[in-house]
């Protein structure tokens, strides 16, 4: 299927023809969570995975992270196996939850990462640092996080994400528990840290008019197998102000986006 | 100094003023012999507070000679047993499958009387000295490591496998190795877990202590005062123990809320 084109840029992230298939619980079908996905993936490009729930879309964003196996087929990432990968510590994945750790500071919340990868305490420090003023809380580095909103929690998630230096910053759903002016503060946020640090984002949403503001591509995914139902580029120049959200560009893409969910 | 009062006066009317105020109308009570006559007691078996107090001021050196002998039976038995329960609360979460069952057994140590295990511990013992003050010091230490482990067990258990969601997936995307995970991961969950233990643990390590004096070979201890003053219709040297039995527990207590209170400073 033509659905699942290639990227304009130099490909990242290659996943090839990848099936993953659950065991049932009980007793019944094992349950095809994702059918013959192909896809690539751009350096440095902003791409979401959107579809409603069931369709795999978290499934894929763990499976590009190692976190979940594949059944049939394979994911290449510059070359590599997620597993390579992730052993390199690549990564940077933010959850729905900011899974903060209550008992660690801000400050060393965002150091974790950077501890696990033994990296030296001066060098940590500095970049804490970096990554607090990055999301805006650097004032906030020696709070604990239940001492923060639940949009402060999810930027100290972000800046914990990116405090290695990761290749590819993968987020599944990460604003889904926020309210709308919380969450449109993040996506100019993350917009602007994007810019700044052109890391590839794969980005898993059920919001479309969230999946369109922030992506270059939407890939829409529909459920039972889940499976690629379409692939829409975002022309939208950058960089975008919230203004483009009421643009008829902005919705006739929302549109576009709603109608492959509709035709599924 | 400045730290620990903020911690004391945090809830300080609900957990201390309307205790404490409790405790001085009891006080109130008794010494004007109310109590007495609402419990029908004469000031024989139920001597007054300034009594008991008389004899605590009068006997403060054979009363400490017993204290610390409690405490070396409740403090030695919680730090063992809370040691042991903690490694086998350790053992059964990486070794789940037998860890659920290994738990329960031990959970079921709990339901054995203090009254019951004190006469097996002093058997055991018997033969490890000569010395009757050191071998019936072991063996109630034995008995107190018994009762004080099995909270710790069984909350340690609960805090290394209580994480909350992504936790360990956040911990597997930094390719992080099982000695990290625990380290920085489940150890620090399992800390208010460990306090919960120690608040069931402490003021139990004290009950046990003296329970366990009851039975002991060699007389010493607030517990054994008890019981021999009271064999001896000595009701208010008896009461001035049981004053003292009281106090180390609250102590004990304090000190074990302070202590959360400084660890678990800026948790939820």
């Amino acid at each position: 299927m033509n659905i699942a084109a290639g990227t304009k840029l130099e490909p990242e992230i290659i996943i090839d023809d990848l099936t993953v298939v659950f065991p049932s619980n009980n007793g019944g079908d094992p349950i095809k969570a994702l059918k013959n996905i192909n896809l690539e993936i751009g350096q440095g490009e902003f791409i979401s995975l959107v579809g409603p729930s069931g369709c795999g879309k978290t499934t894929l964003l763990r499976t590009i992270a190692d976190l979940q196996n594949p059944t049939t087929g394979s994911i290449s990432i510059r070359g590599l196996t997620p597993k390579q990968i992730r052993m390199e510590k690549k990564f940077g994945i933010v959850f729905q939850s900011p899974v903060l750790y209550d008992w660690r500071t801000v400050r060393r919340n965002v150091c974790m990462p950077m501890e696990i990868k033994g990296l030296p305490k001066k060098h940590r420090t500095a970049r804490v640092t970096e990554m607090l003023e990055m999301v805006g809380l650097y004032k906030f580095g020696k709070q604990y996080p239940h001492e923060l909103s639940g949009g402060m929690q999810q930027r100290v998630g972000i800046a914990r994400a990116l405090a290695i230096d990761p290749e590819i910053l993968l987020m599944d759903e990460p604003f889904s528990a926020l309210d709308e002016f919380t969450k449109e503060k993040l996506h100019e946020d993350l917009l602007n840290i994007w810019r700044q640090t052109k890391k590839t984002i794969v980005f898993v949403t059920h919001n479309i008019q969230e999946a369109v503001f922030l992506s270059d591509r939407v890939v829409v995914l529909s459920p039972h197998p889940g499976r690629v139902s379409a692939v829409i580029d975002v022309n939208i120049p950058r960089p975008r102000a919230l203004s483009i959200k009421r643009s008829a560009e902005f919705n006739a893409l929302v549109a576009e986006v709603r109608s492959s969910f509709e035709g599924v | 100094m400045k730290k620990i009062k903020e911690i004391v006066n945090k809830n300080s009317f609900a957990t201390t003023v309307y205790p404490i105020l409790f405790g001085v109308l009891i006080v109130v009570l008794w010494q004007t012999q109310i109590l007495h006559k609402i419990l029908g007691a004469d000031t024989f078996t139920l001597p007054m507070p300034s009594r008991i107090f008389d004899i605590i001021l009068a006997n403060t050196d054979s009363i400490w000679t017993n204290v610390v002998a409690t405490l070396i039976v409740a403090i030695g038995g919680l730090i063992v047993g809370s040691a042991l329960g903690f490694m086998l609360g350790v053992l059964a979460t990486f070794a789940p499958k037998w860890g659920a069952g290994g738990l329960t057994v031990i959970a079921a140590f709990n339901a054995i009387p203090i009254i019951a295990i004190a006469p097996i511990a002093n058997n055991l013992t018997k033969d490890l000295s000569d010395n009757p003050e050191i071998r019936s010091m072991i063996a109630k230490m034995i008995v107190v490591t018994l009762t004080c482990m099995v909270p710790m067990s069984i909350n340690v258990n609960r805090g290394m496998t209580e994480l909350k969601p992504f936790s360990l997936d956040l911990m597997k995307s930094y390719a992080a190795e099982n000695r990290t995970v625990f380290f920085k991961l489940r150890l620090p969950n399992s800390v208010p877990y460990i306090f919960t233990a120690l608040r069931v643990s402490v003021p139990v390590c004290v009950i046990s202590a003296l329970v366990s004096e009851y039975f002991a070979e060699f007389i010493i201890g607030v517990g054994r005062q008890i019981r021999e003053n009271i064999v001896l219709a000595q009701y208010a040297t008896a009461w001035a123990y049981i004053t003292v039995a009281c106090a180390i527990g609250i102590i004990l207590y304090i000190i074990l809320l302070i202590a959360e209170g400084i660890t678990l400073k800026g948790r939820k």
